[in-house]
């Protein structure tokens, strides 16, 4: 277990270096990023001015939605942005030097590539949960609970990341499929939070579980909801459990393309 | 046709953005009445799906093809070909996009109309010769913007922030998650007078201004068209002539 995790920073480490190596390249894919996802802030805080206070929410609480839906995607983008990579790695038949890899498959594809504009996600998460701590004046207990629900949400991510991309061993244009699938998931997890009422909070927080990313974990520190952290954690696991279960299933389905190559 | 996967992702984008968000709003609206900013929950709900039908004809992702052309060298091989490069790329992004765009706005429009109805902006003469001018200038206008960005490839090592900044102005003032109709004052300004708000105007043409205010937005639209194709002409030529052929 500890050998794998070695293993894993290890990749991680050759492959920032490697994305470091282009330096303009890679801060220009920082700061743009960064610069990129102010856009969702400006939206929904025109919306909170627009309509008024829906669901609890104000402007603040947008900011810490966007803090911790930008820190998870960036720490499980930039960490193990290869499984995003699954559908070209299984069209390619890439996949084959993995298999042979005597490493764990799954943290073996995860860590095989690196996203420098995740990082750019990373510093904006970061700067906005800083944000939202000063609007929101956090307490110590509100800041403990912050770090416990990143690392929830970031296990969301991962899970959902595997699920949906564990698809590209079912169809033939998986790209495309997983592409829509992933955008189902995301896309409502930058939406305004309290909009998500009755039924839209019971989907979207079980069936598809975009509010576990943000929403929830914003109400869980600004109510300071110990109910919440709950939800979030035991479905964290439930879904990890479950999306290691399917990319283990789904793996089952490959064929070699018989390319006359084992990938780049 | 060929590839029933991109209709797939384009109706799961369509049903991810646009559904789940016109579910929000009408959450939203039934909270304040019915009626925000003097708009109705109908006109809202047009607006929007306008925005991202018109999404799925991915002309933005010209850009991209340009920028892959050049990164990869392949330009090179299609400046050699004896049609025009922007217009081979042009009319390439069109026909990948036409289908799934027929299909999503046919079926998304039945479903909204049974649904949440249809304006009566939207059955007034004007409307279907005006919609249709405005999306003729929208898809020119758009194609010409990101097809700067593009070419901008030709002299920046990494076009990608440069796109993502241009997409979300356009996002922002083309009106997709939030509606024109909710602008403040000085944002609507900026929707009408930028290039990126007018590359959308399509979303404006349900609204009731729109029977006074046609005329203009066109006007804006064509202005920008002409400056934007200048511009990308200018670009162009530039660019070919940095181009250096190495064989091999």
């Amino acid at each position: 277990m500890f050998k794998e995790l070695r293993f894993a920073l290890y990749a991680t480490k050759k492959n920032i270096q490697s994305s470091a190596e282009l330096r303009t390249s890679f801060l220009m894919n920082v700061v743009g990023m960064a610069i990129n996802n102010t856009a969702f802030i400006i939206l929904w805080v025109f919306f909170v001015q627009s309509v008024g206070i829906i669901g609890g929410w104000h402007a603040a609480d947008i900011v810490g939605l966007q803090g911790f839906a930008a820190l998870s995607y960036g720490i499980v983008f930039s960490l193990a942005t290869g499984i995003r990579k699954l559908p070209d790695y299984v069209a390619s038949s890439a996949f084959d030097r993995f298999m042979l890899s005597p490493k764990n498959l799954l943290l073996r594809v995860a860590t095989s590539s690196f996203s420098a504009s995740a990082v750019g996600d990373m510093v904006f998460g970061i700067i906005c949960l800083t944000v939202y701590g000063f609007l929101i004046h956090v307490g110590l207990y509100q800041i403990l609970l912050i770090l416990v629900l990143l690392v929830l949400a970031t296990v969301v991510f991962l899970a959902m990341m595997i699920a949906i991309f564990s698809a590209s061993f079912y169809f033939i244009d998986s790209n495309a499929v997983t592409n829509g699938l992933f955008e189902l998931f995301l896309t409502p997890s930058l939406f305004h939070g309290g909009a998500f009422q009755g039924a839209m909070r019971f989907i979207f927080t079980f069936l598809i579980p975009s509010l576990l990313i943000g929403a929830l974990p914003v109400e869980s520190v600004r109510d300071i909801s110990i109910v919440k952290l709950g939800l979030v954690a035991v479905l964290a696991i439930i879904w990890l459990f479950l999306s290691v279960k399917i990319f283990n299933r789904a793996i089952r389905k490959y064929e070699s393309s018989n390319f006359m190559t084992f990938g780049n | 046709m060929q590839y029933p996967g991109r209709l797939i992702a384009d109706t799961f984008a369509l049903v991810a953005r646009c559904g789940v968000l016109l579910i929000l709003y009408w959450y939203v609206f039934k909270l304040n009445g019915g009626i925000v900013n003097g708009t109705p929950y109908i006109i809202v709900a047009w607006s929007m799906f306008f925005y991202f039908a018109f999404s799925t004809l991915r002309l933005r992702d010209i850009s991209k093809s340009i920028m892959q052309d050049v990164q990869s060298g392949n330009v090179e091989v299609l400046f050699n070909k004896p049609v025009s490069y922007l217009g081979y790329r042009i009319w390439w992004q069109i026909g990948s996009g036409l289908y799934p765009f027929v299909v999503a706005t046919v079926l998304g429009s039945i479903a909204l109309a049974l649904i949440v109805g249809i304006p009566h902006t939207m059955t007034v003469g004007i409307f279907l010769p005006t919609v249709f001018l405005v999306f003729i200038g929208a898809s020119i206008l758009s194609l010409i913007l990101y097809s700067i960005v593009g070419l901008l490839a030709f002299w920046i090592e990494e076009v990608n922030p440069v796109f993502w900044m241009v997409d979300k102005a356009v996002m922002i003032l083309g009106g997709s998650y939030l509606p024109v109709a909710l602008f403040p004052p000085f944002m609507y300004k900026l929707a009408l007078y930028s290039p990126f708000g007018a590359s959308q105007f399509v979303t404006h043409t349900v609204y009731e201004q729109w029977h006074s205010e046609w005329y203009l937005l066109i006007g804006i639209q064509i202005f920008w068209i002409l400056v934007l194709l200048i511009t990308t002409l200018i670009m162009f030529k530039r660019a070919k002539e940095k181009v250096s052929v190495n064989a091999g």
